[in-house]
């Protein structure tokens, strides 16, 4: 040991003289009787430490037994918990601006829209209860003779403004001369709605070559029938409908 | 404000020929309001919500008759409602489809022509924040914050499990709330 000692002073007095000489004061204090409790310190801390960890894994008593409740009763308050009470913890401020006004109403809009909705229901069933009481083949049959007469009658304007088809003009009976007058769509439907039953029936009876059991049956499908549901709902469901069988049976007219 | 019968009684009534009308005139009576400003949240516009709202209670007429009656009249009527102003939705989508990059987007602009909108008023920007959510949440959010739905019957009026719909709405309004937080 002396000689370690001695050789490291030695060794100091070679590399700084002044520095080996000087007499050596530890400047640096420690509180009283520091290192006569460190030890019981240190065993305290220990202690305290292990008796938190073990106090964590500790249970109130009984939690158990009604754990179960308690989550149930939470569940229950959670299930009723009213929208309002909802987004106040979920969002205050939406909570709050939801008694602001954006959109405006018309005045009295609601005095009378049952009235109004009503009248719509009125008025598409007077339209089309006539047929979607009757008899299948009575709604058929209906749907011919109109599509047979828009038909007819455009195959007569057409022929009646060729002059070289002089004999279409020629033998053809009173009402079909009347049904080529009309020019527009809208003529046209004021002339068949013009129309007695008798009309039509002679009509049928007189044309039966032409629009026959066979071309009805050919140009009207069971599945193609709008049903009484879609006339309600749209009220171009027939007008569809009696345009696509005309366009066919024109073609099979041709 | 009017006391209407029970939807039994009316649903009764509205089976009894001479008594069809005066009962489905009380049930328009009865929840036109409540209808008319969820389909008005859902389509923005005056004129798109009467549209829809009329052409819903023709249906109803229609549908009334076999309607079961071990559902609600209450949540029939918002199904149909919803799916009522959904359908409007697409269907106005597709026509605009070339004019209009997305739904949402249209539905912006047409909160944006309301002439009461004021872009700097939070109630506005609630509107807008609302029409940011996709379709699904949209509906549910307007039904649990203004309607102030009880989930259960949410359920029964979009088919969907209740707890879904609790993360739907809460989801719904967390978004919301940061929209008109940083917008």
């Amino acid at each position: 040991m002396e000689n370690k000692s001695t050789k490291i002073s030695e060794e100091l007095n070679e590399i700084a003289p002044f520095l080996a000489k000087m007499e050596r004061v530890n400047v640096f204090q420690v509180p009283t009787d520091y290192f006569s409790y460190l030890k019981e310190k240190i065993l305290t801390q220990i202690f305290i430490e292990q008796d938190e960890k073990n106090n964590l894994q500790k249970v109130p008593e009984g939690y158990f037994d009604s754990l179960s409740d308690q989550i149930l009763s939470k569940i229950k308050m959670q299930k009723n918990e009213s929208a309002s009470e909802e987004i106040k913890s979920l969002s205050p401020a939406l909570h709050y601006l939801k008694e602001e006004q954006t959109f405006t109403v018309p005045e009295n809009y609601f005095d009378n829209l049952s009235e109004r909705i009503l009248d719509r229901i009125n008025n598409r069933r007077t339209k089309v209860v006539s047929i979607s009481s009757v008899q299948k083949w009575q709604k058929y049959a209906a749907a011919a003779v109109v599509a047979g007469v828009i038909a007819i009658s455009a195959l007569l304007t057409i022929n009646h403004k060729s002059s070289n088809n002089e004999v279409a003009s020629k033998n053809v009976p009173g009402y079909v001369k009347e049904a080529s007058q009309y020019q527009t769509a809208e003529e046209l439907n004021e002339g068949i709605s013009s129309l007695s039953d008798d009309d039509i029936v002679n009509y049928l009876q007189s044309t039966g070559n032409i629009l026959d059991e066979e071309t009805i049956t050919k140009n009207l499908d069971a599945k193609d029938l709008p049903t009484p549901d879609e006339y309600l709902i749209d009220e171009n469901a027939l007008n569809n409908f009696l345009k696509k069988t005309s366009d066919e049976s024109d073609k099979n007219i041709q | 404000m009017t006391e209407f019968q029970n939807d039994q009684e009316l649903l009764a009534l509205f089976k009894d020929p001479s008594t069809k009308e005066r009962a489905f005139t009380d049930i328009i009576k009865k929840y036109q309001e409540k209808l008319y400003w969820h389909i008005r949240r859902m389509v923005i516009t005056h004129e798109d919500a009467d549209d829809v709202l009329q052409n819903m209670f023709i249906k109803v007429w229609k549908g009334l008759e076999s309607f079961r009656e071990d559902s609600q009249l209450y949540t029939w009527l918002y199904r149909i409602a919803t799916n009522e102003s959904l359908t409007f939705l697409s269907q106005q989508k597709k026509r605009s489809s070339i004019s209009l990059s997305d739904d949402e987007n249209g539905l912006a602009n047409k909160l944006k022509s309301d002439t009461q909108f004021d872009a700097n008023k939070l109630e506005w920007k609630l509107q807008l924040a609302i029409q940011s959510l996709p379709e699904k949440q949209r509906v549910v959010f307007n039904l649990r914050y203004y309607d102030e739905m009880p989930y259960e019957e949410m359920s029964h009026v979009l088919e969907t499990s209740e707890g879904a719909l609790k993360a739907s709405y809460h989801h719904a309004a967390k978004k919301i709330e940061n929209y008109i937080l940083n917008n």
